[in-house]
């Protein structure tokens, strides 16, 4: 199994980079936060610095976990999609559904120890660097020293390959289901009904924020603690986003039957029926989209609002952790940014490449390549708009109620002009993403049959 | 006398250079006039299918001249070619190649949208003739998913019909079809030709879809080799197990 896995590889080595840059980026990151628990827990660290930094550490490393193994899912599972035939062939020649997850995990754990290890060199530099920056910046004192945090990092490397693990064995356990055959299931339509957990994912979720958010501006006035506002309200744009993204077929559909009197001639046309009818393949691409428009503007705009706000004549250890906990903000915000960046330019990658037959046969049917790429633009544009406006939307589960306990209003008073550039990423990010996996596909198109 | 709806004059295709280098057509001449059905039969390998894509204009030959009503496509540019192909030339392939996420009415519409058009209420009828034409009158609004394997071969075929092209070039319509799903759309081709003039090529290597045709043209090795006119299933299939002495035949004839 090995040797085949080894073969495999060899042979898909594009394939495997979406996951390969998922696992290093996860590791570095990780790997740059773990230490400090190391640190903190050297007998030498005295105890006022020892929860800063298991606080830093501990929360970074928990959501550098279920971001890692987000991601990779998706990256891993992609692969795993793009290769149906090939599985399928596999199983007709007798492969059993163990032998082939066995595969799909053989290959994610080669790709998945290379990049973890060369993560975990990259971060043995930045968290001390990290450590630097933090004392520079008073968070933490300069009596602590860094040790080097070699037991963290292998403890990382580990975490991030039982994380591959699993996603290896999720995407192998749903390419080996069902009856061992070589044909695509290219026509299956997205107009059923959605699953009932997406549904209780949702509202969960909703729910969930929207009493946060009550409860918030009920009595997050009268707190005696400033900081407990912003720890009710942090995440909420984010889980919002999350839930909603579980509908996002759905929203699709929605969002595309709005869209379509935008999305004029030809292209526009095979855009529009393409996201209402098969919102399931391109519900990929938009939960990303969401999330990262979600946690971007919510949290950047928390920080905005909590800088300008902050009461002044605070004792300086309240102030310190304050600073903390921004910082531990935009570190969370640029993490999961990356990754549901990473997993946008992915999703769109994987999805063009299933559908190479698809635009060969546009191109049969007398498309030019610039009526072709212009269908994907237009889908990539209403995803891109769905996405945007959504997680705009969940994303005022966090700014509303902390703007009012803040003192300022509904609306925030300053960096108004913050959602429109990051909105603005957004878009161009699922713009060019598609863009560049459009070419691709029609490279190959050309000369396949 | 008429212009041919397609005209292919020792038309060459060579794959790779060198040592390596295959004929895949090895001066292919074949003549189909207006109104007409002709089947091309021959052994894998005999060239069928780079037949196929040099007449519909998707590949460019090494050597010869393909005219489609008067018009030669081996001097066109690519994107001249395209627009040709959208226009003129009709295609039925053998995996149906319907956009899964249109509905059969949007698939048949698909070639006249692309060639720039709106669909108007003048296309509209026309579409919806066309879909009764082919016997799915009642199914215009069912996704590809929804419609049975014989079912998505006749949207493929009115969608083919769609710009009233000058010729039709169906690659093995019913290689996925059972049998008597295949008779029936065999039969519908034929009735094309007969009651709306079509002109359909159809390369197939199943005799008793061939004896559905006007006449059959034999290749071998990227040649012409012989003509039946009014095929029956039978003559084909005996044809086909001598096909040597057909090859034989014509090299004493270039002797």
């Amino acid at each position: 199994m090995l040797t085949l896995a080894l073969r495999s590889l060899r042979h898909r080595a594009t394939a495997m980079t979406a996951t390969f840059v998922a696992i290093l980026l996860g590791t570095a990151v990780m790997g740059s936060f773990t230490p400090l628990i190391q640190v903190a827990l050297e007998p030498g660290t005295p105890s006022a610095e020892r929860e800063t930094l298991l606080i830093l550490g501990g929360v970074v490393g928990a959501w550098g976990t279920v971001i890692a193994l987000f991601s990779i899912v998706s990256t891993v599972g992609v692969t795993v999609r793009q290769r149906e035939v090939e599985i399928g062939l596999l199983r007709t020649v007798g492969a059993e559904p163990r032998q082939v997850r066995a595969l799909v995990r053989a290959e994610t754990l080669l790709v998945a120890l290379v990049a973890a290890v060369l993560g975990a060199a990259v971060a043995s530099l930045t968290s001390r660097a990290l450590l630097d920056l933090l004392q520079s910046g008073g968070v933490v004192s300069e009596q602590v020293a860094h040790s080097g945090g070699l037991t963290a990092l292998a403890a990382t490397v580990v975490l991030l390959l039982l994380v591959s693990l699993t996603a290896a064995g999720m995407a192998g356990s749903r390419a080996s289901r069902g009856p061992a055959t070589v044909v695509l299931s290219e026509a299956r339509t997205g107009t059923g009904r959605l699953a009932w957990w997406r549904w209780v994912v949702a509202a969960v979720a909703v729910g969930l924020a929207s009493s946060s958010v009550a409860m918030t501006m009920a009595t997050g006035k009268d707190a005696a603690d400033p900081s407990e506002a912003m720890a009710m309200t942090g995440s909420l744009g984010l889980v919002v986003a999350v839930g909603l993204a579980a509908l996002a077929p759905l929203l699709l559909r929605a969002g595309s039957w709005v869209l379509r009197p935008l999305l004029g001639g030809t292209s526009g046309h095979l855009a529009a029926y393409n996201t209402s009818r098969r919102s399931h393949l391109l519900a990929g691409v938009l939960a990303p989209v969401m999330v990262l428009s979600a946690a971007s503007v919510s949290i950047l705009m928390l920080v905005g609002i909590d800088e300008r706000t902050l009461p002044t004549g605070l004792p300086p250890e309240v102030v310190e952790g304050f600073e903390t906990a921004n910082l531990l903000n935009n570190v969370v915000t640029a993490m999961i940014c990356a990754f549901a960046a990473i997993m946008v330019v992915n999703a769109f990658a994987a999805l063009l490449a299933d559908r190479r037959l698809e635009l060969y046969r546009l191109r049969l049917l007398g498309a030019t390549p610039g009526q072709v790429r212009g269908s994907i633009l237009a889908e990539a544009g209403v995803v891109a708009a769905v996405g945007t406006v959504i997680g705009l939307l969940a994303a005022q589960a966090t700014i509303v109620p902390f703007a009012y306990v803040r003192g300022e209003g509904l609306v925030p008073d300053a960096q108004l002009w913050l959602p429109p550039v990051l909105v603005a990423g957004a878009v161009a990010l699922t713009l060019v993403s598609a863009a560049g996996a459009t070419s691709r596909a029609l490279r190959t198109t050309s000369g396949a049959r | 006398m008429t212009t041919p709806a397609l005209e292919v004059t020792g038309l060459t295709r060579t794959y790779g250079t060198g040592a390596a280098a295959v004929a895949a057509l090895n001066g292919l001449d074949l003549v189909c006039a207006p109104g007409t059905f002709t089947a091309v039969m021959g052994p894998s390998g005999s060239g069928k299918s780079t037949f196929l894509t040099c007449a519909g204009a998707l590949e460019q030959p090494t050597g010869g001249r393909v005219v489609i009503a008067g018009q030669d496509v081996t001097e066109l540019t690519e994107a001249r070619r395209t627009r040709l192909r959208r226009e003129r030339i009709g295609f039925v392939f053998q995996g149906f190649h319907l956009l899964p996420y249109l509905t059969a009415e949007q698939n048949v519409a698909l070639p006249l949208r692309l060639a720039g058009g709106r669909i108007d209420a003048a296309a509209r009828p026309r579409i919806r003739e066309l879909l009764d034409r082919v016997g799915l009158g009642d199914r215009t609004g069912h996704l590809p998913a929804q419609l049975s394997g014989g079912q998505q071969q006749r949207v493929a075929i009115a969608r083919a019909l769609a710009t009233g092209p000058d010729i039709i070039l169906a690659d093995e319509p019913t290689g996925a079809l059972d049998s008597h799903t295949a008779a029936s759309v065999l039969a519908l081709l034929r009735s094309l030709v007969r009651e709306l003039g079509a002109t359909v090529v159809m390369v197939t290597h199943d005799p008793v879809a061939a004896a559905y045709a006007d006449s059959v043209v034999f290749l071998v090795d990227g040649r012409a080799v012989g003509r039946m006119e009014n095929p029956a299933a039978e003559a084909v299939a005996g044809q086909m197990a001598h096909l040597d002495e057909l090859t034989a035949r014509t090299e004493q004839e270039l002797v």
